[in-house]
């Protein structure tokens, strides 16, 4: 462990006046180009109008659903509260005009958060490779690519995980630097950092989940080159892996959990996204009809019921006017699993005889075993079931909405059929959790969490299951009205903070995995990102923005990705050759390895994804291979000055660092309208400025 | 409801045959009560198979050749191991003697194979050829229709022909797993060992059994590992005959299984791993010159690249020229495709006038993606849509996927008005300007700017109806010729592709993909569309010829009763063929996304949650349900676990210099977990991002891997004993325990072999009995059942 050793020498120069010139020169570039027209355009673009949206909610404090973690647009929100926007704005659609609402704070919070990425850059090539030049080279990278400025400048959650995924890489280079000085209050300092970034990652978007395999996999190869220091003993290894795994597993599992604490606290009133999560949960919201509620205790015959399914996400049993299409088993009324609340999905409990009893006085209670008919209150239609195979899982049973005016016929009888309950125990409101089990099919009444096609309008699937041991046939009664029946306050058992958390992720993931491309949807697809093949509208009409890369930073990124890649190899070869030869662990290939594997871990996992995929997943992967490219020029033109004579040397590298530098500058001269804005004729038009830009058929300025 | 049907991945276009396979009624029929009875030859067998394990003291033969020579040793154990092989695989193969599970597909293969009837398959086809060679030397014809699941063979149907290549294949694999294991290096016992845990899988078992592709990939795989691995004992001597021959019948061998299922892909780039390894520890030797050591990388890249690329364009060449007549699946190939076989649409086709001309009478099929044609009837578009939106209240313009006589359409120039062909032709070139006139209502084809019925971003395009509303007809489109590099600037039949871009406003005639609601009787919507470029725009003409008349009324009866004399065959080359047919392999499968009664996920297969029900008697309640023998499949899953956590362990300690186990050993330990574990991953971590139906039966590659590592594991533990302090103490009862195992193995194997043979009955009872596991859904009569048994 010679290597450590050397190493204790503190890195060079760093408090030089060039290395603070040049730092000082990215920040105030970087603060030039990105603050640069953030105004404009005064209008809602984009995904502006969901994040924007949501941040007003935790301004308003109403609940709502969405598939990422809460920190992001906490934090929007919070920008909001503090430069005094009060959360009023809808937010409805892009091109809503902010007229008086004060949306410059939150973009102005998201933009410095995105323009930190680009010291963030500067610092962590410095920490790396010790190279002033290859930490110039790869900020100005950042600093050049217009793709990057348009992502930064809006109300977005992608600058905010840039701005944590930047963040976690600095600290993750800051702690590798500083092995020589380890348990300094400076190293965990750094440590600290790293954590608390890691835990920003993951709590704004699960992408965040490969940074942190990233900085696990740094980590993992730390402690194996301490571990081979066969001169410390074990102790030292353990001492160094506690640290580590307090401060970059546990401190970032407890901070991601405190956000957590926080979303669900300080939403605390109903919204939009009660009917994603369990009756209990809905309980704990103001306003929730389940909140302090005052219904019966128990079910009886006659009951106007909403039946909301146990698995997590489930919907209310629904019905509504429209049959199941031709060919999607028999032409009856659709019956679906809707996650939001309604009047449809009211459903009558009925007995099976087929006159009700007229004696209004004496109430029957619905009891574990009886048969029941369930009649959708609307629409007057049994809820009915058949051998027929149901709409997306075929090997369960259709379940159709059947009959006139309540009558039906012997297929709409049900069983229920309380969880582990015995003969005559009574159903109850909310706690009671029971299998309603179709009389003459032997089969359980379910739901896939399948999305029916458009023509089920994108509800859930109801089927009915031939297996009883289905986990999520089990329902439970969440309004009740029965003017028999005494209301009284239903105690609803209060989940605690744990169960809550536990249920928003599996909600969450659920609404992940349903992120499905719709059939004959256009997709953006993985191949597409590196080469800038398509990008993204922001803005349309007048004030136009087209998120895209600077294609002379993109494409020469991946030129440089190839070079790298060959370069390493044939390293690797030597020094398989002749094994005294070690110039693969070159500093500054060393460095390149890692930010190899960052641009891979960032890049890769998409393609295996089946969700919907944008074209701005790509960023992050993008500034690894930024990096990478400034690191491998540096490393080129060292390379060369030691092979060539001085003089050829010189001119080589005046040239090169000439030409990438003038290229790079005039490309960002010309696509820069992309970010700012642009106006007057498309760029489909010949006569538009932009046409002489226009490189790729597929781009669509 | 089929509770048994097929896969869906085997095939797409045969769902509509299988769903007519409704067996569940019988398949679900009570059955009588009958005792199974002990099978005493099956007891026999197994007591056979014993022996070498027990034995392997006196054959302590040194197994591991490091000559180089081709040399056959047939050891005893391997002999018992063939022995057994083909007494498990072969006994009773032809019970039972009715369609299993996917014999349904393949068996349909194996009939147009024999027809020589063109079909559709998004695997390669090895598998298909060999069993269908069997069945032809078996003297099959190709007449007997597979109908469904449970339809019972006819009494001269050569079944054991039919069986035979798959059950062979089977019963080869326990012996190369032996010498597999040999050629890693380890002991003759822990050999055996694999085989016997290969032996004794009930699943492995199962699935032999059957015209199932499986146990042909996996003998090809095992057997070209094996090969490659004795390549690298060659290392001392390249370019000899024995260097060359191992390394091109390994690939060979590889390259085959590629040919049987793509997953066969994962065992070459196995096997390239394995030659890029040796490579790679030869660059280090130093007394190989440079040059040497990149003649030789160069001639292994080459031989790496034409071995698989050569036997795998041979076999589709194969295909491709054994099936040369039109069959079921033409639809699913272009109309090119289509017209290169016999019969059919070449039948229909041929005779057919080349150039489009004006008066031709056209139809107009969408070439990319799904087929359909261009379609107008006498309905019109609804006054409103549901969404408040209006329509122009013309002529219907839809994309149909059946042929049907308002597919006609007669091409026009604007500016004549006769329409019968006469000499010389007016023929129609690219960038022409023309009008489309349907020909059953002679409206002309027209597009404007209203909304398209459900794609609203797009144009509507309807045949143009004159309501005097000041809305004018804009129906004059320009012909594109896309391919006119390849085929000229006349229009084609067929070999054109054409886009026809509107010419007022310059939008592209576009299929889009979404069906119409029921007014538009759910046929696909036409639209034109801003983006020109696209897949979707690309139309060619499938049939053509010219109008005789200029009588409307002739010209329809001419249409209704349209039939051609053949006269010239159309042909494509191979290479068209190949590259279509992978086309439309690789990216059509991602459609059938369908749910299986049976279908299981990745992560179900290392604990066996779920087995597939392949076959049901109805009278009796016999059945084959694959289903793997737990004890194997459960002690595969720790080994594996265990092996990691070593490994770190061992890593770990090195890295401090202490070393727990010899050089020798950890070498050994290290190949094997190049081969068997990385085996394992590279077999079943791909199933973890694939979006399509899985089954059990996809397990079975990593499977083999998964024993091929437990045995080892076995030996490293046994080893690691003997060579600890306390090995006095513990070593012996390690090896009781060690043969307890094995015999728990065979006791858990005789328990499920009734499911694998299907050849005796059985009661609810003992179903209810060999259910282990709540998830395994035997098939039973459930009515006898009441609810908290089932729940």
């Amino acid at each position: 462990m010679s290597e450590l050793k050397e190493r204790t020498k503190p890195a060079a120069k760093k408090n030089s006046k060039e290395w603070w010139f040049a730092f000082g020169v990215i920040v105030v570039a970087t603060l030039l180009t990105r603050l640069y027209k953030i105004a404009e355009p005064e209008h809602v673009c984009w995904d502006e109008t969901h994040f924007g949206k949501m941040g007003s909610w935790y301004i308003k404090r109403t609940f709502f659903f969405d598939v990422h973690p809460p920190l992001g647009k906490m934090l929007i929100g919070l920008s909001g509260y503090l430069t005094g926007y009060d959360g009023q704005f809808p937010f409805e659609k892009p091109g809503d005009v902010y007229e008086n609402v004060n949306y410059l704070g939150m973009r102005l919070f998201c933009t410095l958060l995105g323009a930190a990425t680009v010291p963030f850059a500067f610092v962590t090539v410095w920490e790396l490779t010790e190279s002033l030049e290859a930490s110039f080279l790869a900020s100005t990278l950042f600093l050049l690519d217009v793709g990057l400025i348009t992502l930064n400048q809006y109300i977005l959650l992608d600058p905010i995980l840039l701005f944590f995924v930047m963040g976690s890489v600095l600290g993750m280079a800051k702690v590798g630097s500083q092995t020589y000085k380890a348990f300094s209050a400076q190293w965990y300092f750094w440590l600290v950092w790293t954590g608390v970034m890691l835990a920003g990652s993951i709590s704004v978007k699960f992408v965040g989940l490969f940074v942190v395999l990233l900085v696990g996999l740094h980590t993992a190869s730390q402690l194996w080159n301490i571990l081979g220091d066969t001169s410390q003993p074990l102790t030292h290894v353990l001492k160094h892996f506690v640290a580590r795994a307090l401060c970059l597993i546990l401190l970032p599992i407890l901070l991601y959990v405190c956000f957590f604490y926080v979303h669900l606290k300080v939403l605390n009133h109903t919204g939009n996204g009660d009917g994603f999560y369990s009756s209990a949960f809905q309980s704990q919201l103001i306003g929730n009809s389940l909140h302090n509620a005052s219904m019966p205790r128990e079910v009886s015959y006659g009951a106007v019921v909403s039946l909301k399914n146990h698995r997590t996400g489930g919907g209310y049993l629904h019905s509504h006017w429209h049959l199941y299409p031709e060919g999607v088993g028999a032409h009856q009324q659709q019956i679906t699993a809707y996650t939001h609340k309604d009047e449809n999905n009211k459903w009558a409990i009925k007995s099976i005889a087929e006159i009700e009893p007229e004696d209004k006085d004496e109430v029957q209670i619905l009891r574990h075993g009886q048969y029941v008919r369930l009649e959708h209150l609307v629409t007057k239609r049994n809820l009915h079931s058949h051998k027929e195979p149901a709409p997306m899982t075929r090997k369960h049973l259709q379940v159709t909405g059947y009959g006139e005016n309540g009558t039906g016929d012997a297929n709409d009888v049900w069983v229920v059929h309380i969880d582990g309950g015995v003969k005559n125990q009574p159903v109850l409101t909310v706690t009671s959790k029971f299998r309603l089990i179709h009389h003459l099919q032997k089969c359980v009444l379910t739901t896939s969490g399948k999305q029916l096609p458009k023509w089920g309008f994108e509800q859930q699937e109801v089927s009915c299951n031939p297996n009883f041991r289905d986990k999520n046939a089990l329902w439970n009664v969440e309004d009740n009205f029965s003017p028999k029946l005494p209301n009284v306050t239903v105690q609803v058992y209060a989940p605690s903070f744990w169960e809550r958390f536990l249920e928003s992720h599996a909600v969450m993931l659920q609404g992940n995995a349903g992120l499905k491309p719709k059939e004959g949807e256009v997709t953006s697809k993985p191949w597409q990102w590196p080469i800038n093949y398509k990008g993204q509208f922001f803005s349309g009409n007048q004030y136009r923005i087209y998120l895209l890369g600077n294609p002379v930073v993109w494409w020469s990124n991946l030129g440089f990705l190839a070079l790298f890649c060959s370069v390493y190899f044939f390293q690797l070869l030597r020094h398989q050759r002749s094994p005294e030869v070690r110039s693969h662990e070159h500093k500054k290939l060393a460095a390149g390895v890692w930010l190899l594997v960052g641009w891979a871990l960032h890049y890769f996992p998409f393609w295996i994804m089946g969700r919907v995929l944008y074209f701005h997943h790509y960023f992050p992967a993008l500034m690894f291979n930024s990096m990478l490219s400034g690191v491998i020029i540096s490393y080129i033109l060292e390379v060369v000055k030691e092979l060539l004579a001085e003089k050829v040397a010189f001119v080589f590298r005046h040239c090169l660092l000439g030409l990438f530098a003038s290229s790079l500058a005039y490309s960002f001269y010309l696509f820069a309208p992309l970010a700012y804005g642009m106006t007057g004729a498309s760029g489909n038009d010949p006569n538009s400025t932009m046409q002489s830009v226009r490189w790729l058929e597929s781009w669509e300025f | 409801m089929g509770v048994l049907q097929p896969t869906q991945d085997a095939e797409l276009i045969n769902r509509k045959a299988s769903k007519k396979g409704k067996t569940d009624k019988d398949l679900l029929k009570r059955n009588k009560i009958t005792e199974s009875e002990p099978d005493t030859e099956k007891r026999e067998m197994e007591t056979d198979s014993k022996r070498p394990t027990q034995n392997p003291t006196e054959l302590n033969l040194q197994p591991v050749k490091f000559q180089c020579q081709i040399s056959f040793q047939f050891d005893l154990a391997s002999l018992i191991c063939l022995v057994v092989g083909i007494a498990t695989r072969f006994y009773n193969l032809t019970q039972p003697h009715s369609i299993v599970f996917d014999e349904l597909h393949y068996g349909k293969y194996v009939s147009l194979y024999m027809k020589r009837t063109f079909f559709f398959d998004s695997q390669p086809p090895l598998g298909k050829q060999l069993i269908a060679l069997a069945a032809y030397i078996g003297g099959y014809t190709g007449d007997f229709k597979f109908v469904a699941i449970g339809a019972a063979y006819p009494e001269n149907f050569p079944l054991f022909a039919v069986r035979f290549i798959p059950a062979l294949c089977g019963a080869l694999l326990p012996v190369s797993v032996y010498y597999l294991l040999l050629q890693l290096g380890l002991k003759q016992l822990t050999a055996a060992t694999a085989a016997f845990l290969i032996l004794f899988d009930n699943a492995l078992l199962t699935q032999s059994r059957f015209i199932l592709m499986e146990p042909m990939l996996l003998l090809f795989s095992v057997f070209g590992l094996y090969c490659l691995l004795k390549f690298i004992r060659c290392r001392e001597s390249p370019y000899t005959f024995a260097w060359f021959a191992w390394l091109i019948v390994g690939l060979f061998s590889l390259t085959a299984a590629v040919c049987i299922k793509f997953v066969g892909l994962c065992s070459l780039l196995l096997g390239f791993y394995v030659v890029w390894r040796d490579m790679w520890s030869l660059v280090a030797n130093k007394n190989l010159s440079i040059w040497s050591l990149v003649s030789q990388a160069l001639v292994r890249a080459v031989v790496l690249f034409a071995v698989p690329v050569a036997l795998y364009l041979s076999l589709f060449h194969v295909h491709l020229s054994i099936l040369n007549k039109a069959g079921p699946h033409d639809s699913v190939m272009t109309s090119a495709f289509q017209a290169s076989l016999e019969g059919g649409l070449a039948s229909i086709t041929k005779g057919q006038p080349l150039q489009i001309a004006h008066g031709s009478q056209i139809t107009l099929r969408h070439s990319h993606g799904r087929t359909c044609w261009m379609h107008s009837h006498a309905a019109v578009y609804p006054v409103r849509y549901p969404d408040k939106r209006g329509s122009s209240h013309q002529q219907q313009v839809t994309c149909y996927s059946f042929k049907d006589v308002n597919n006609w359409w007669i091409v026009k120039r604007p500016s004549r008005s006769d329409l019968a062909v006469s000499r010389p032709i007016d023929a129609i070139k690219d960038g022409d300007i023309i009008q489309l006139v349907h020909g059953m209502t002679s409206r002309a084809l027209n597009s404007h700017d209203v909304a398209a019925p459900v794609s609203p971003q797009n144009q509507e395009v309807s045949c143009y109806i004159d309501y005097n509303i000041s809305m004018p007809a804009q129906n004059l489109w320009r012909v594109d010729i896309i391919n006119k590099d390849q085929v000229g600037d006349v229009w084609h039949t067929i070999e054109s592709m054409v886009r026809l871009v509107h010419v007022n406003t310059s939008q592209a005639l576009k299929f889009s993909g979404k069906q119409l609601p029921d007014w538009g009787f759910n046929q696909h919507e036409i639209v034109t569309d801003r983006v020109v470029i696209q897949d979707d725009t690309v139309w060619n003409v499938e049939e053509h010829r010219y109008t005789k008349s200029d009588d409307q009324k002739e010209r329809e009866r001419d249409m209704v009763h349209a039939e051609m004399i053949p006269t010239r065959p159309t042909t494509l080359s191979f290479w068209d063929k190949i590259v279509e047919l992978h086309m439309k392999m690789l990216f059509s499968s991602s459609d059938t996304l369908q749910d299986h009664m049976y279908s299981s996920q990745p992560l179900d297969w290392p604990l066996l949650s779920r087995g597939i029900a392949y076959w049901v008697n109805t009278t009796t309640n016999a059945q084959v349900h694959l289903i793997g023998n737990v004890a194997i499949w459960y002690s595969g899953t720790i080994a594996i676990f265990s092996y990691c956590v070593l490994l770190v362990w061992y890593l770990c300690r090195m890295r401090r210099k202490i070393y727990d186990i010899s050089a020798d050993e950890w070498a050994r330990f290290d190949l094997v977990l190049e081969i068997a574990l990385f085996g394992y991953g590279i077999n079943m971590l791909p199933y973890f991002c694939v979006e399509r139906t899985l089954f059990l039966h996809h397990y079975l590659p990593a499977l083999v891997f998964k024993i091929v590592l437990l045995a080892a594991f076995t030996e490293h533990a046994l080893t690691v004993a003997r060579s600890c302090r306390w090995s006095n103490l513990i070593y012996w009862p390690l090896q009781i325990l060690f043969a307890s195992w094995l015999l728990m193995i065979l006791y858990v194997f005789v328990q499920f072999a009734p499911l694998s043979y299907g050849c005796s009955s059985f009661t609810v009872q003992q179903l209810l009995s060999l259910r282990w596991r709540d998830s395994w859904d035997f098939i039973m009569q459930r009515s006898a059942l009441d609810v908290d048994m089932l729940l």
